[in-house]
C-alpha cells in the first residue's frame, strides 16, 4: 500500500515539473515568435517610410501598389501596412495621397541614416566587395537603436558622405539642398564632376564602375542620340545608356575648374626598368587598401620604377621611395602613373635648388 | 580668455561650419591625407641626400634576379627547402637518441628505484613517474631536436632575406585560393611545428589571409606527425610490395600524404575565403628587404628562446597532465576492467564505422597535447587490452624492433584500413592543445580558435568514413 502511494506521488511530482517546464518552454517560444513578429513589421514599417521619402524627393505619389512591390507582398497586405503607419502618425492620407508627416520624415531618415552609415562602415572597415555593400546594408539598418547608431556614427568619425557619394542624414536629420543634376540632363558640352552614383539596381552600378565613371571623375556629354548619349571621360570616350546616364548625378563645373588630366597609364603597364609618376590612386582603391598604399608613401608625384616580375607571372616588385615592394596586378592596376616624370604645372625643387 | 562669450556669435559659427560640413565634398579627407604625406615626402626630399647608390645594391638586384628568375627560381627553392628538411631530420637523430636514453632509458629506472627506496606508495610513483614525469620527457625527448634545428636554420634564411621572395614567387599560387604567398613560409614552418607555423602568420599584415593562414596551417604535416606517417607506411605500405621495393613505396606514402596536406591547405584556403572569412579586411603588400649577411649567432639565441623554448614549455605543460591521465584510466579499476577498457569499448563503434578502432580514437583524445604520444599510448593501450606484453599499466613505451610492433597492432586487429586511415586521421583532426592555446593567443578570438579546432577533426571524420564504406564496397 505504502509503495503504491511513493508511486503515485512520484508520478504527480513528475507531471507537475513537466507542466512547468513545458510551460516555460512555451513562453520562450512564444517570445521569440512576438520578437521575430515585431522584427517583421519593424522592417516592413521602415522600408515603406524609405520609399515614402524617396517619392518626395522624386516627386512622386506613393501608392498602395507600390508599396507592395517595395514589401515584396500583397496590395492587401500593404494596405494593413499603411494603416498600421497611419494609426502610429507617421503618414496621413488626403483621398487618395498619401504623404509623410513630420515625425514619418524624421523617422524616414534615421533609417537613411542608418543605411548609408553601415554602408560606410562596410566600404571602409571590412573586406566585404562592393557589390555587397547595399543588400547588407539594407539588412544591417533596421537592427540598430537609436544609441547604436550614434556609437557606429562616433566609430567611424561622424562621415558625411556614404561610399556612393550619398550625404548621411545628421543625427537632427538634416540633409544638405541638392545641387547636382542627372547626367541625362547635362547639356552637351558642358563640363560636370560625379557626384552621385545611385547603387540601385545594382547591375546598372557595376557597368558605371566597368565604365570607369566614379565619383569624382569629370566628364561632358559629346553628343545625345534616342537610345542613349556619348560621354567624354579624361580615360577615353564611352556610350551610356538613357538608363545608365538617369542613375548619374553630376554638378557642372566652370571651364577653367577642369584640371586637364595628364594622360597617365595604370602602374601594373610598366615593364621591368621602365618609371613613372604617382598621378593619382584611382576613386575605386577605397577603406583599408587606399590607407595602405599611401602609407607605402604612393602619394601624387612619388617616383615608382617596375623592378622586377615573380616567375609565376604575378605580382612584380617596385621600388617606391627605395623599398622594394611587391603589388599585385588589381592594385597596381589602381594606381595611374605618368611616364613624364617631371610634372609639367608644379616645379618640385631640384637637387641644385638645394645645394645652392 | 573672460570676455563672456556671445551666443547669437557662436550659434552663426556653429551653422556656418554646419553649412560648410557638406561643402568640401566627399573626399575631402582623402584630399587632405595626400597633401600630407605630399609635404611630407617634399621636405624629405630637400632635407635627405642620397649618395649615388646604395653600393650593395647592384649585388641585390644580381641576386634577386637569380633567386626569382624563371628558370631558377623554383628549382633553387626547392633545393634549399630540401636541404633545411634534410639537416634537421639527419641532424635530429643523435640529440634525439640521447636524450632517449637519458631522459627515458636511464632516467626514468632511476626515478622508479629512487621511489622504491623512500617507501613512495605504488599509485603515487605510478602517477609521478609513469604517468607525468614519462610523458614529458617523452615529448622533449622527440620534439626538442628537431626544433632547435629546423627553427635556426629557416631563420637565417628569413635573416638574409630570401624568404620574402619566396613569398613572391609563389604569391600568385596562393592568390588563386584567396590567400597571402607569405602563407608559403608560414606553411613551410608548420611542417617543423604547427605552433610554431601559428606564431609565423604574424608576417601577413592583412587580417583575413592571417586567418586563412592560422586556420590552415594544421594541414602542415608537422614533425610530431611523421614519426607516424612513417612507422605506420613501413609496416603496412610497405608490407604490401616486395622487400626491394617496400623502402620506396612506403616513402612514396609519406610524401603522397604530405602532399595531400598541402593540397587541403589550399582547398580549405579557397573555402574560407568565399565564406566565413569572406568580410575580413584583406589588402596586400610585400617588402622586399635588402639581402644582409645573417648574424649567426644572434639568430641562433632569437630562434631557441623565442620559438623552440616557448613552444616546448607549452608542450610540458599540457604534457604532464595528459601523462597523469593516461596512467589514471589504465589503472583506476572499476568492476572487473580498468577505465580505459570503458572508454574503448565506448569508442570502438565509432572508430570502427570511419576504419579506425576504440584504441586509436582514445589514443587521440588523451594525447592531444602533442602528436608525439599518439604512437606510444596507441601501443600501450594495445598491450593492457591484450593483456600481454608492454611495460606496464600506464607506461608509456616503444617496441624493441618494427617486427615487434608490426606483430602487436595486428594482434590488436589491424589490416590495411586501419592503416590507412590512421594515415589519413593523423593528418586531418585536430591541432595538438599547443597549437590550439597558440591559435588562441594569436588571434584572441574563442570563435576563430573553436573553428580552428573543429574543422579538421569534422573533416577527418568525414574523409575516414568515406574511405572506410569505399573500402569496405570494393574489398
Amino acid at each position: 500500500m505504502d509503495n503504491q502511494l511513493w508511486l503515485y506521488l512520484i508520478i504527480f511530482l513528475g507531471g507537475v515539473v513537466l507542466a512547468v517546464l513545458v510551460l516555460q518552454l512555451w513562453r520562450v517560444i512564444e517570445h521569440r515568435w512576438k520578437e521575430k513578429k515585431e522584427m517583421t513589421s519593424r522592417i516592413s514599417i521602415e522600408d515603406t517610410l524609405k520609399h515614402f521619402y524617396h517619392c518626395e524627393r522624386n516627386q512622386e505619389t506613393p501608392l498602395p501598389e507600390s508599396v507592395a512591390g517595395i514589401l515584396r507582398t500583397s496590395v492587401a497586405d500593404a494596405t494593413d501596412v499603411l494603416t498600421e503607419m497611419e494609426r502610429h502618425q507617421l503618414i496621413s492620407r488626403a483621398g487618395n495621397r498619401w504623404q509623410l508627416t513630420d515625425s514619418g520624415r524624421d523617422y524616414a531618415l534615421q533609417v537613411i541614416r542608418a543605411h548609408r552609415l553601415w554602408e560606410r562602415y562596410l566600404a571602409d572597415q571590412t573586406g566585404f566587395p562592393e557589390s555587397e555593400w547595399h543588400t547588407q546594408s539594407d539588412k544591417l539598418e533596421h537592427k540598430l537603436s537609436h544609441e547604436e547608431t550614434e556609437a557606429l556614427a562616433n566609430r567611424l568619425g561622424h562621415p558625411r558622405f556614404d561610399p556612393h557619394g550619398d550625404p548621411i542624414p545628421t543625427a537632427d536629420g538634416r540633409l544638405p539642398e541638392a545641387k547636382h543634376i542627372s547626367l541625362a540632363a547635362l547639356p552637351v558640352e558642358q563640363p560636370a564632376e560625379v557626384v552621385h552614383l545611385e547603387d540601385e539596381p545594382e547591375a546598372i552600378y557595376r557597368q558605371l564602375g566597368e565604365h570607369g565613371i566614379h565619383l569624382g571623375t569629370v566628364l561632358r556629354v559629346l553628343r545625345r542620340g534616342d537610345d542613349g548619349i556619348e560621354v567624354w571621360l579624361p580615360s577615353g570616350t564611352v556610350q551610356l545608356t538613357t538608363a545608365q546616364a538617369a542613375n548619374v548625378s553630376v554638378e557642372p563645373i566652370a571651364e577653367s575648374e577642369i584640371v586637364l588630366p595628364e594622360p597617365t597609364v595604370p602602374l601594373s603597364a610598366l615593364k621591368p626598368g621602365e618609371q613613372g609618376r604617382v598621378v593619382n590612386i584611382s576613386p575605386a582603391c577605397k577603406g583599408a587598401e587606399r590607407r595602405r598604399m599611401m602609407d607605402l608613401g604612393i602619394v601624387p608625384g612619388t617616383i615608382i620604377k617596375a623592378e622586377m616580375v615573380s616567375p609565376s607571372g604575378d605580382p612584380t616588385a617596385y621600388l617606391i621611395r627605395g623599398a622594394l615592394i611587391a603589388l599585385r596586378r588589381e592594385q597596381a592596376s589602381l594606381i595611374n602613373v605618368s611616364r613624364n616624370l617631371t610634372p609639367a604645372t608644379e616645379q618640385t625643387p631640384s637637387q641644385n635648388e638645394v645645394t645652392a | 580668455m573672460t570676455t563672456p562669450t556671445d551666443p547669437e556669435k557662436i550659434e552663426s559659427i556653429l551653422s556656418t561650419a554646419e553649412k560648410l560640413r557638406w561643402d568640401i565634398g566627399s573626399n575631402f579627407h582623402d584630399h587632405l591625407m595626400e597633401a600630407i604625406y605630399t609635404d611630407a615626402a617634399r621636405i624629405a626630399d630637400r632635407a635627405v641626400s642620397y649618395p649615388e647608390k646604395p653600393p650593395r645594391f647592384d649585388l641585390d638586384r644580381t641576386i634577386d634576379r637569380l633567386v626569382t628568375s624563371r628558370v631558377w627560381g623554383f628549382p633553387l627553392m626547392l633545393l634549399l627547402l630540401m636541404i633545411v628538411f634534410w639537416l634537421t631530420i639527419s641532424g635530429a637523430n643523435y640529440p634525439s637518441q640521447f636524450l632517449a636514453w637519458l631522459l627515458l632509458d636511464n632516467g626514468h629506472p632511476l626515478l622508479k628505484t629512487l621511489a622504491a627506496d623512500i617507501n613512495l606508495p605504488w599509485w603515487l610513483s605510478g602517477l609521478l613517474i609513469d604517468g607525468i614525469y614519462l610523458a614529458t620527457a617523452w615529448v622533449i625527448s622527440v620534439m626538442l631536436p628537431p626544433m632547435a634545428i629546423f627553427f635556426p636554420l629557416f631563420t637565417l634564411l628569413e635573416d638574409f632575406g630570401y624568404l620574402p621572395r619566396v613569398a613572391f614567387n609563389l604569391d600568385n599560387v596562393f592568390k588563386k585560393v584567396g590567400a597571402h604567398g607569405k602563407q608559403a613560409l608560414s606553411m613551410s614552418m608548420g611542417f617543423g611545428c604547427n605552433a610554431a607555423g601559428v606564431v609565423a602568420t604574424r608576417i601577413i599584415d592583412s587580417p583575413r589571409e592571417r586567418l586563412i593562414a592560422i586556420i590552415t596551417n594544421n594541414f602542415s604535416l608537422c614533425n610530431g606527425r611523421w614519426p607516424t606517417q612513417i612507422l605506420i607506411a613501413t609496416i603496412f605500405i610497405g608490407g604490401l610490395v616486395s622487400a626491394q621495393w617496400a623502402g620506396l613505396i612506403s616513402a612514396m606514402a609519406v610524401v603522397g600524404i604530405a602532399v595531400l596536406g598541402v593540397f587541403f591547405s589550399f582547398a580549405v584556403s579557397w573555402g574560407l575565403s568565399r565564406t566565413i572569412l569572406k568580410g575580413e579586411v584583406s589588402t596586400f603588400s610585400l617588402e622586399l628587404p635588402p639581402y644582409r649577411p645573417p648574424r649567426i649567432w644572434q639568430t641562433i639565441y632569437t630562434s631557441v628562446i623565442d620559438r623552440t623554448l616557448i613552444v616546448l614549455w607549452r608542450a610540458v605543460v599540457f604534457a604532464a597532465p595528459a601523462g597523469a591521465v593516461i596512467w589514471l584510466i589504465s589503472n583506476i579499476t572499476i568492476g572487473d576492467a580498468v577505465l580505459a577498457q570503458y572508454f574503448i569499448d565506448w569508442l570502438n563503434p565509432l572508430g570502427l564505422l570511419v576504419g579506425l578502432n576504440g584504441i586509436i580514437l582514445l589514443a587521440y583524445v588523451v594525447a592531444i597535447p602533442a602528436n608525439e604520444i599518439v604512437i606510444p599510448t596507441i601501443l600501450m593501450l594495445t598491450t593492457l587490452v591484450l593483456g600481454s606484453g608492454g611495460a606496464g599499466r600506464g607506461v608509456l613505451f616503444e617496441t624493441q624492433s618494427l617486427g615487434d610492433t608490426a606483430a602487436l597492432l595486428q594482434a590488436g586487429n589491424w589490416t590495411l584500413l586501419t592503416a590507412v586511415n590512421l594515415m589519413l586521421f593523423s593528418l586531418v583532426h585536430n591541432p595538438c592543445s599547443t597549437t590550439i592555446y597558440t591559435i588562441y593567443k594569436e588571434t584572441g578570438s574563442l570563435k576563430w580558435t573553436t573553428i580552428s579546432a573543429l574543422l579538421p577533426v569534422v573533416m577527418g571524420f568525414v574523409l575516414t568514413f568515406f574511405v572506410a564504406q569505399v573500402w569496405h564496397l570494393l574489398v
